[in-house]
C-alpha cells in the first residue's frame, strides 16, 4: 500500500452493495457514516422508507467554508463546479435548504440509474470538492499566460523580473493547516502548511521532506516532476495571508504547464497533490511502527545473550530437589 | 569493528572485570537491610570504590561506579545528530520499559548518560560474571550498530517514498 487512492473505497463498496440490492429487487435501507481523511465524512441515508431507490449522500468537510470563499461570495459557484463533475442522470445536488442537517452538501442518488462509472465518480466526491480552487487556478493561469503573451516586447522585459501573479486561493483543510494555490503566468505554486505536534514527528518529517526536495535532483527519471521546496518560514507568496506559527512547516510544489495541460493530467495532478499530507504522515507513522517492531526483535536477542550468563537452570533445580527426595535405607523419606 | 572501538571496549572489559568483585554486605545504617550501597541516599565513603571513567570521545563514554556490593555501569551512546538523539532516546526507553527481563538494567539512567546498569552481588551469585561482562560489551557494540542501521533505514525509506510520490507526476 504505497500509494493512497484518491477515491473512498468504503463509499464505493457501499454504493455497489446498494446498487446490487436494487437490481435484485430487494432494496436496502441504509444509514451509514463513512469517514475520510482531513475531518471529512460522508453520510449515506435512505430518506424515504417506501421509496428506497433514492438515497441521500451528504458530505461534510473542514475545508468547505474556505472552498466556498474561493469562488466568490457564496458557494453557488462551488456547487455548480461539483455539479459539472458529477454530471449524469443518477445524481442531483439538492438545494441548500434540503441539505442534511450538519452537512455541507447533499446529493440525491437514484440507485436504478447508477452505473459503474458514476459510482466511481461519486466515490471521488471529496477530490472533486477539493479540486475547485485548483480549477480556478488553472483558468487563472490560462488568462495570465495569454495576457503575458500579448504584451509588447518592451513591456515583456520589465515584467519578466516580476512574474504575473494571480489571486491566491486558500484551502483550510484542517484546524491550523492550509493549502495555498497561487497561479501565475508560467506556473502554479501549491504551498502546504503542515504542523507536527510530536517532537519525533518533527524530526522524522524533516528527514522525509529533505528527501522530497532532493529526490528530483538525484533521480533523472523524475526530473519532470514538480519542484519541491521546504522551509520553516512562510514563503513570500503567502507571507501576508498566513498566520505565524513556529511549528508550521511549508512545503511548496511548483507545477509547470506540463502538469496540467489537459484534463486527464489535471485530474491526476490534483488528486496526487491532495494526497500529499496523508501520504507523507502515513509513511512517518509507518517508519515509527517498523522501528518499534525492530526494537522488539532486538530486545529479544539481548535477552538471549543475557540468559547465557545464568547458571544452568537444571543444575539449580537438581541442587534444590535432591535433598527433598532423599530416602532412608528402609524407603522412608528423609525430612529435614 | 573500527580500530578505535576495540581498545575502548577492551578498556571497558578490563575495568568491569576489576570492578565485579562483589560480596554480600548488609547495611550499616539500617538493621536487617541489604541494599546496593552505590544507590543508597546517604553513602558511606568506606563502602565506595574509586569510580572509573572511560571515554572514547565526548559522545561515547562509560562510567563504572563500584561499591562493596554493587556496581553501576553508565553508558553514553553516540548521538551525532538530532535523528540519532531521538533514536537513542526511543531505544533506551524501550529497553527500560522491559527492565524486569534484563535483571541488571536500571529503570532510569543517571544524569548525563543514555542507559545505566546496576549489578549487585545477587546477580553475580546467580549469573556468571564473565558472561555478564560479555553481555555489556555486546550491548555496547550492538546499540551503535542498531542506531546507525535505523537511521539508514529511515533515510532509505524517506528517499523511496519521495521518489515514488514524485514519480506519479511523470506523465
Amino acid at each position: 500500500m504505497l500509494h493512497l487512492s484518491a477515491n473512498n473505497t468504503l463509499l464505493e463498496a457501499t454504493l455497489i452493495e446498494l446498487q446490487q440490492a436494487v437490481q435484485e429487487n430487494s432494496p436496502l435501507v441504509v444509514d451509514r457514516i463513512v469517514s475520510d481523511f482531513d475531518h471529512t465524512s460522508f453520510h449515506l441515508v435512505t430518506p424515504d422508507n417506501d421509496n428506497r431507490q433514492f438515497i441521500h449522500l451528504s458530505i461534510v468537510t473542514k475545508a468547505w467554508p474556505s472552498l466556498a470563499q474561493c469562488g466568490g461570495v457564496d458557494e453557488s459557484q462551488l456547487i455548480q463546479f461539483i455539479n459539472g463533475k458529477l454530471t449524469n442522470q443518477a445524481t442531483e445536488i439538492l438545494p441548500k435548504n434540503q441539505t442534511t442537517q450538519g452537512y455541507d452538501m447533499t446529493v440525491r442518488v437514484d440507485l436504478t440509474k447508477l452505473d459503474d462509472e458514476s459510482i466511481h465518480n461519486l466515490s471521488l466526491l471529496k477530490t472533486y470538492v477539493m479540486s475547485f480552487p485548483f480549477q480556478l487556478a488553472f483558468d487563472e493561469f490560462q488568462r495570465l499566460s495569454q495576457q503575458f503573451a500579448t504584451l509588447a516586447p518592451g513591456e515583456e522585459e520589465s515584467s519578466l523580473s516580476q512574474p504575473h501573479r494571480g489571486q491566491s486561493y486558500r484551502i483550510q483543510y484542517r484546524d491550523d493547516e492550509n493549502i495555498y494555490v497561487q497561479p501565475s503566468n508560467d506556473r502554479i505554486t501549491v504551498i502546504f502548511e503542515t504542523i507536527f505536534k510530536d517532537e519525533t514527528d518533527k524530526i522524522f518529517g524533516k528527514v522525509f521532506l529533505q528527501e522530497f526536495v532532493d529526490a528530483r535532483k538525484r533521480n533523472r527519471s523524475i526530473q519532470s516532476a514538480p519542484q519541491v521546496l521546504f522551509s520553516n518560514v512562510a514563503p513570500r507568496e503567502i507571507a501576508t495571508t498566513s498566520m505565524e506559527n513556529s511549528d508550521s512547516r511549508f512545503i511548496t510544489f511548483v507545477l509547470f504547464p506540463r502538469h496540467f495541460n489537459n484534463t486527464e493530467t489535471q485530474f491526476k495532478t490534483i488528486s496526487q497533490i491532495l494526497q500529499f499530507r496523508n501520504y507523507f504522515h502515513y509513511h512517518i507513522k509507518c517508519s515509527k511502527a517498523f522501528m518499534h517492531s525492530r526494537m522488539r526483535f532486538r530486545v529479544n536477542t539481548f535477552i538471549k545473550v543475557l540468559n547465557r550468563a545464568k547458571f544452568d537452570s537444571e543444575e539449580n533445580e537438581d541442587g534444590e530437589k535432591e535433598p527433598q527426595q532423599r530416602r532412608t535405607f528402609t524407603g522412608r523419606k528423609m525430612v529435614y | 569493528m573500527s580500530q578505535s572501538l576495540r581498545p575502548y571496549l577492551t578498556a571497558v572489559r578490563h575495568s568491569l572485570e576489576a570492578a565485579l568483585t562483589l560480596s554480600n554486605f548488609s547495611s550499616q545504617e539500617v538493621e536487617r537491610h541489604n541494599r546496593p550501597e552505590i544507590e543508597v541516599p546517604i553513602q558511606s565513603a568506606e563502602l565506595l570504590l574509586q569510580p572509573m571513567h572511560i571515554s572514547r570521545n565526548e559522545n561515547e563514554q562509560v562510567l563504572i561506579e563500584p561499591s562493596v556490593n554493587s556496581v553501576r555501569v553508565n553508558i553514553m551512546v553516540k548521538q551525532a545528530d538530532e535523528i540519532e538523539q531521538i533514536l537513542v532516546h526511543k531505544f533506551t526507553r524501550f529497553l527500560e520499559q522491559r527492565a524486569e527481563a534484563f535483571y541488571i538494567l536500571r529503570r532510569t539512567p543517571i544524569k548525563g548518560f543514555s542507559i545505566s546498569f546496576l549489578i549487585t552481588n545477587k546477580h553475580t551469585e546467580s549469573m556468571k560474571t564473565g558472561k555478564l561482562i560479555d553481555f555489556i560489551i555486546e550491548f555496547m557494540e550492538e546499540v551503535d550498530k542498531e542506531i546507525s542501521e535505523m537511521k539508514l533505514f529511515l533515510n532509505a525509506r524517506a528517499r523511496f517514498v519521495a521518489e515514488a510520490y514524485l514519480g506519479e507526476f511523470v506523465y
